[in-house]
């Protein structure tokens, strides 16, 4: 299993500093893209050394734990 | 490491988000929620020549209009100041601050802070619900020297 950190900084101001640890590539994406969608604009993005290294697996799907969740309910 | 995301907050929102955040604000600030707004608004209204008062306008904010929705409004006291959250005509979110015996100056400073604080405890507590629903788990919380908040959550993926 892969362990997929993230650190979010909310600045006294409302400005949100987000940083992925540990998903490569497009799962580094996903998370990008989504927490985008609740918080806001993107001012700044980086991108890291691990961004770019080979993805274990394609996708982290967010969206999957969603359905499997709807599919429970 | 894989990526830094710097990100201005959008608040679009029902007004129920809003107050919540608006009380959670007000709470860390020291004011408290008058209960009488309409009354408060009243009187107000009747000072209105006398006391200055400052007007401030949440940027990027859009307050979601609610069918037959009224009393879109929140009234917090402190002292002498007060503040009154609001919808305004054009659905945003604007915040008024009033206060006898302080200069515009220091009433702008209070709507800015004021404002401030209330866009971080609406981002707050939409990324913790939203964190929650995808199975993060809180690794660590905390408040920082700056007044700001960092969350470290973790998610183990197949």
């Amino acid at each position: 299993m892969a362990q997929h950190d993230v650190e979010i900084t909310i600045s006294r101001t409302g400005d949100v500093k987000v940083h992925v640890k540990g998903a490569q590539g497009k799962a580094c994406l996903e998370y990008a893209k989504w927490l985008t969608k609740v918080i806001g604009k993107v001012k700044d993005q980086q991108m890291t050394s691990e961004f770019y290294e080979p993805e274990v697996k394609a996708r982290i799907d967010l969206h999957q734990d969603l359905r499997v969740k709807d599919d429970e309910t | 490491m894989s990526t830094v995301l710097i990100l201005a907050p959008v608040i679009i929102s029902s007004w129920p988000a809003i107050a919540a955040a608006a009380a959670g604000a007000a709470s860390a600030l020291g004011f408290t929620v008058k209960q009488a707004a309409q009354e408060a608004l009243q009187q107000d209204k009747k000072t209105h020549d006398t006391i200055e008062n400052v007007e401030l306008e949440l940027a990027n904010s859009e307050v979601l209009a609610q069918s037959l929705a009224t009393d879109q409004r929140i009234v917090l006291t402190k002292g002498s100041t007060q503040i009154v959250v609001e919808r305004d005509a054009r659905g945003r979110c604007k915040v008024c601050a009033s206060g006898k015996g302080l200069s515009k100056t220091q009433l702008e400073q209070t709507a800015e802070q004021f404002t401030q604080k209330l866009t971080q405890c609406f981002i707050y507590d939409k990324v913790m619900r939203e964190l929650k629903s995808k199975s993060f788990q809180v690794v660590n919380e905390e408040v920082m020297q700056d007044e700001s908040i960092r969350i470290h959550v973790r998610r183990w993926v197949d």
